[in-house]
């Protein structure tokens, strides 16, 4: 469809092409929309919001880019405006650029503490991995939802909650680090023994 | 080139570049691969966060993928319908409408009716602009 055909496009032909290409993705911003608000309620309220914002400014969405990734942003900013339970808390830490990579000042895994955690991984029911995801901060659990469930390059990420590049890689970096931790806690409060990254000598 | 050795833990700390596929953005990646080749336990430290990143990936997943309750479907559907009701337009219709008729008697005492009707209807669309 050429911008032409775009300006010529009436509210009706709008609509159904709303309709035809933009609710196919219900079903997985309702999913991400969970994991956002942590309750079926307000994640119902914010996919329908998500849906309204996303139609009255449809006009300006540019056909041929990405569809998906542009509603992920109009969902995500929806949620940091309207449904983040603390507006007052500064979605970036200030020492979050500097201080991730040099804080890691890491050692080897032992062959035997990398199968234990790999074992571990494949044994947790998924209410366990549901609930690590929710109790690692909301920062790291939007960039962690964003790449490692919808596949979105870090690159899409920071288009999609506004933020440079660098900074969405350190809080995927820091955000799975923290949910592989608490996985390997509930592994062994299941009875597996695994090594969790604190224990290899990490953060201090 | 001359390469500067690096330590592992320097290597160990740039995982994430390197599970993104994503080294080359650093300034230190020539030093990386060739540290790489040579030292077995940070390669298998790649190959193992690599392994741990796919199956976190896979039981993540798994563990998302709720459905969408059937009655959000369709609030939606209809929310989107009365929006476009709402802000479609303003529609200002005229109407014209004109009878004309005329009885004509010649001198044979003919009788000749006409009726003429006229009608006219215009409607005019505003695009109601929100933004």
């Amino acid at each position: 469809m050429s911008p032409k055909d775009l300006v010529l496009e009436s509210e009706a032909d709008r609509t159904i092409r709303f309709e035809r290409d933009a609710l196919l993705f219900t079903n997985q911003l309702y999913a991400a929309a969970l994991r956002y608000t942590k309750n079926p309620e307000d994640a119902r309220d914010l996919v329908q919001d998500t849906y309204l914002k996303a139609f009255t400014s449809f006009h300006q969405f540019e056909e041929g880019t990405n569809l998906r990734a542009w509603l992920y942003r109009v969902l995500t900013t929806t949620f940091i405006n309207s449904y983040r339970k603390d507006q007052r808390r500064p979605l970036i830490a200030d020492n979050e650029l500097e201080d991730w990579q040099v804080a890691e000042a890491q050692s080897h895994t032992s062959d035997q503490g990398k199968s234990a955690e790999t074992v571990a991984l494949e044994n947790l029911p998924d209410s366990d991995i549901k609930k690590a995801l929710q109790d690692i901060p909301e920062e790291f659990r939007i960039v962690v939802y964003l790449a490692d469930v919808e596949g979105f390059s870090y690159k899409e990420i920071a288009e999609i909650v506004g933020a440079p590049a660098g900074t969405v890689m350190s809080r995927l970096h820091r955000g799975r680090k923290q949910l592989r931790e608490k996985l390997a806690g509930y592994a062994q409060e299941l009875g597996y023994s695994v090594a969790t990254p604190k224990e290899k000598g990490g953060e201090k | 080139m001359s390469f500067i050795e690096i330590q592992c833990g320097e290597v160990l700390s740039s995982v994430i570049f390197i599970i993104e596929g994503e080294q080359q953005a650093l300034p230190q990646a020539d030093a990386i691969n060739s540290h790489l080749s040579t030292c077995a336990p940070c390669s298998a430290e790649i190959a193992h966060e690599r392994l741990m990143q796919q199956m976190l990936q896979d039981v993540l997943k798994r563990s998302c993928d709720e459905q969408a309750p059937e009655d959000l479907h369709q609030s939606i559907h209809r929310q989107i319908r009365a929006q476009m009701a709402g802000q479609a337009s303003t529609e200002v219709v005229t109407q014209f409408s004109m009878t004309e008729i005329s009885i004509e008697i010649d001198e044979f005492g003919n009788v000749e009716h006409r009726e003429i009707q006229i009608e006219q209807t215009h409607i005019q669309h505003f695009i109601d602009d929100e933004d």
